[in-house]
């Protein structure tokens, strides 16, 4: 987690609330930003294992998986209320 | 604990709905994927049978029954059926193979066999329970 996305309280983890605001009026800046935020998770949660005909596992990014994530984190963005 | 400010809620609030989302939505995709995987069968692993229900090959006249009624030949290639279509009398066939076979409705066999409409409607009923109890026959021989 570099400096700049700490939340100004000191929380790291979080994403600063001028972000989200920004994000969720259809900013595209702010939602690359919260999308670059969570680009870890989304490819910890489309990393897949799979075993060749001699039963070795291999680990692999889906990348259909981790679009169908990524957009459905876009359209859930934009639905978030402030309030 | 010190009290949230709003904002510090609204971070926190936005961190959990994203992670969540991104969850479920996860979850749902594999569950999508084992039901695939389940059901999934790779053509190689396919039986002859299996593969031969997803093919059709073309059969033209090869023996079929062709019977000839007010000018129109009409072609009957399952052989138990077209055996079944003989042994009706004449009229009775008739009726049958311009109602199924060319899908004509009752009052234009009527118009065209100098018939009324219920007469046809009632051969046609009839010749159909006729026709069923005697293909029922040889299926049990």
């Amino acid at each position: 987690m570099n400096k700049a996305q700490k939340s100004k309280n000191g929380n790291p983890g979080l994403l600063p609330f001028p972000v989200i605001v920004a994000a969720t009026g259809g900013d595209v800046e702010a939602i690359n930003k919260v999308l670059k935020h969570y680009k870890g998770y989304i490819i910890a949660l489309s990393t897949r294992r799979l075993y060749d005909e001699y039963g070795n596992a291999h680990l692999f990014v889906d990348e259909e998986l981790r679009q169908t994530l990524e957009t459905r984190l876009i359209a859930k963005i934009l639905t978030f209320k402030v309030e | 604990m010190r009290p949230q400010s709003f904002e510090e809620r609204i971070e926190r609030q936005f961190d959990t709905i994203c992670k969540q989302t991104l969850k479920y939505k996860a979850r749902d995709c594999y569950r999508k994927i084992k039901r695939q995987v389940e059901r999934e069968v790779s053509f190689s692993e396919l039986s002859e049978q299996d593969l031969a229900q997803l093919s059709v090959s073309d059969e033209y006249f090869k023996d079929a029954y062709s019977f000839n009624v007010l000018g129109y030949d009409i072609t009957v290639s399952d052989l138990s059926l077209a055996e079944a279509l003989d042994t009706l009398p004449a009229d009775r066939r008739d009726i049958i193979l311009l109602a199924y076979f060319l899908g004509m409705k009752d009052w234009e066999i009527a118009e065209r066999l100098n018939l009324v409409r219920r007469t046809v409607a009632y051969r046609r009923t009839s010749t159909l329970r006729e026709l069923k109890k005697f293909m029922e026959g040889h299926a049990d021989e």
